[in-house]
């Protein structure tokens, strides 16, 4: 007993604090089972949330743009002829030039969030959630 | 089915009180005990039983992509452990099967099978070559040349030269490797909406089978490499075929019906008459935790739309079910959604059962191969196996609420894989791998996005050699008994099939 205290202690000491702060909303919980946006989702529009998530490998380097994942995106070399994104992502536009952080590192990512489909110039990526003016660090 | 093993229990008693006097001489203080009882029963069951010599007219093949014999527990201990019960003792549909036997999954050139040459094997009757399906050992992976001359004859046609009907039904694309091993000769299993000069992609295969007849109904995922690139297609994806060809219009110009969702397929037609293709996704089918009915048909639901239509012709039926995606969630290293797709495979298996007689239809039940999991020690009973193993409780029988804990202090979970993208040692900002175990909690560990912990570390998890099972019942089930070739699989259905 003890010792999970004292575990769950370190686990929120470790915590980043700036995000911290903020209730960390779960990429799955901005979407419904038919992929529609969760009345969450609609709620927070244009407000700042913190999501938590992984950083899948960029499409692009020298980019402010990545794609965040419920999971790690593993890509098995047999199982798939293309790479498949999931269904339920969300793009974050930051603040800042990318710095890349392993596909397998849990993230919290912070930003403005918008709904609705855009499509990224750069990448020809088309989002149906982001955030924009984003910042992360590891979760 | 305790119900079943108490009534039971009564009958093998009494018989054995006869049988086995002389040998009982001695009390055994243990007799009354529910495991000595249930034990003898199946004694009694096993004498009973009587080997099942008819003519298949139908045969079912079940394939749960990477479900081998440690999978196949974690999924046994999950359905268990929802219904309520510690898990352990739970039985899975198919594991009341009365035949099993162990199956080597190795390919010619591969100790790590990939599920091409495995599935080749299921329905050809030799080994063949890794990522290759249904070519010789000649075969050459990417060479298109080596197809010629190289091609095997498949079990769909030979029974559907014998009158039989053929179905594929898969939650994975259909021009996967699995639902492939069925109809298609290919140098490469990537080659699903595309292929070199001189070869043709599987898709096409697909589509030629169904005109040829040597396929009748196939349902699945994979609609974009049926479709010309860009086009919209009707599930709501994009085709991805750079010849421009539409082959789910050419399907549909040959007369075949189409179905792309929940309610298109609930209109099919399934009186025989006219052959079926369903692509219910642009790729793989959605796994069973993210899908909703109103979308997609469950493995379950699919199965029983194919025995419905294939069972109309009057000659039988060769029928392959593939669970595709259990592999998939392994790859990602999620058990989470590995044991949920192996219930709906579980809950599969049992309709047919159910809507089969198993006088005239053999049904076998197998994995292509196993995965990199493992299993950790030493956990009480009833621990769960998505999260933490908990300590053996004192005075019995579940587990102690005490997590069990590694030499670092932090407590671990039931199953791990060997690697994979929940590797514990990641990425650092040097490019150099380091890392500590991270702190696992039972919230996190059952969560059905958590990725078991892995060691070496890798974009996705792999599979392993190590043997699967095969179940199996009907006619020349018993067939199956031992240790054997994974080709030898072919063979039992063909016994069974030819038998006078
Ligand atoms: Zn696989």
């Amino acid at each position: 007993m003890d010792r999970r205290l004292f575990l769950a202690g370190l686990a929120s000491i470790a915590v980043p604090s700036a995000v911290a702060a903020a209730e960390v909303v779960r990429l799955r919980d901005l979407y419904n089972k038919d992929l529609s946006f969760s009345d969450l989702a609609t709620t927070m529009e244009g407000e700042l949330i913190t999501v938590s998530g992984f950083m899948a490998p960029p499409l692009k380097a020298e980019s402010r743009f990545f794609v965040l994942t419920t999971r790690p995106m593993a890509v098995c070399p047999f199982c798939e002829s293309e790479a498949e994104w999931p269904n339920d992502i969300l793009a974050v536009y930051t603040k800042r030039l990318l710095k890349v952080v392993p596909f397998n590192v849990p993230l919290l990512a912070r930003g403005k969030l918008e709904l609705g489909a855009v499509k990224d110039e750069e990448t020809g990526f088309v989002s149906r959630v982001r955030i924009v003016d984003a910042t992360y660090e590891r979760g | 089915m305790h119900q079943f093993a108490r009534t039971a229990t009564a009958v093998a008693a009494a018989t054995l009180a006869l049988a086995s006097t002389a040998a009982l001489a001695q009390d055994i203080v243990q007799k009354d005990s529910a495991w000595y009882t249930d034990a003898q029963a199946r004694i009694q069951e096993m004498m009973a039983r009587q080997p099942n010599t008819n003519k298949a007219k139908n045969v079912i093949l079940f394939i749960a992509d990477g479900n081998g014999v440690g999978t196949n527990y974690a999924t046994r201990l999950f359905e268990g452990q929802k219904m309520g019960k510690l898990g352990e003792e739970h039985v899975l549909s198919y594991e009341s099967f009365p035949n099993l036997a162990l199956v080597k999954t190795y390919n010619i050139n591969a100790q790590t099978p990939d599920s091409a040459p495995t599935g080749g094997a299921m329905n050809t009757g030799v080994k063949q070559v890794f990522n290759t399906i249904n070519l010789n050992e000649n075969a050459i992976h990417e060479d298109c040349a080596s197809e010629n001359g190289n091609k095997l004859t498949t079990f769909s046609e030979m029974v559907s030269e014998a009158g039989k009907a053929v179905g594929i039904v898969s939650t994975a694309r259909i021009t996967h490797a699995t639902p492939a091993a069925v109809y298609a000769k290919t140098a490469n299993r990537n080659w699903e909406g595309e292929a070199p000069d001189g070869c043709v992609d599987i898709a096409t295969q697909l589509i030629d089978a169904m005109k040829a007849g040597t396929v009748d109904l196939a349902m699945g995922g994979g609609a974009r490499y049926f479709a010309p690139e860009d086009a919209g297609t009707m599930d709501g994806g994009k085709g991805s075929r750079p010849d421009g060809r539409d082959l789910i219009k050419e399907a549909q110009d040959a007369g075949f019906q189409y179905a792309y969702d929940t309610g298109s397929a609930e209109r099919l037609n399934l009186d025989g008459t006219t052959p079926i293709l369903a692509l219910f996704e642009g790729s793989h089918m959605k796994y069973e935790h993210d899908r909703s009915d109103e979308d997609e048909p469950s493995l379950a639901d699919m199965t029983k739309m194919a025995i419905e239509q294939l069972s109309k012709n009057e000659d039988g039926y060769y029928l392959e079910v593939e669970a595709g995606r259990i592999d998939h969630a392994s790859h990602d290293g999620n058990l989470y959604r590995t044991v949920t797709d192996g219930v709906a495979f579980a809950e599969a298996v049992a309709l047919a059962d159910e809507l089969t007689d198993d006088g005239d239809t053999l049904i076998i039940v197998t994995a292509d191969h196993e995965h990199a999991i493992a299993f950790n020690g030493y956990c009480g009973r009833g621990s769960p196996i998505t999260g933490l193993c908990y300590d053996v409780a004192k005075g019995q029988v579940k587990h102690s609420d005490e997590p069990l804990t590694g030499s670092d202090g932090k407590p671990y979970t039931v199953a791990g894989f060997l690697n994979g993208a929940g590797a514990v040692l990641t990425e650092q900002a040097d490019g150099a791998y380091f890392g500590t175990r991270p702190v696992v909690t039972e919230e996190g560990a059952t969560d059905p996005d958590y990725l078991q912990q892995a060691l070496i570390p890798m974009s996705s998890e792999t599979h392993s050699g190590e043997d699967v099972a095969v179940y199996a019942k009907g006619p020349w089930a018993h067939l199956f008994d031992g240790t054997i070739e994974q080709n030898y699989i072919f063979h039992v259905m063909n016994y069974a099939v030819s038998a006078e």
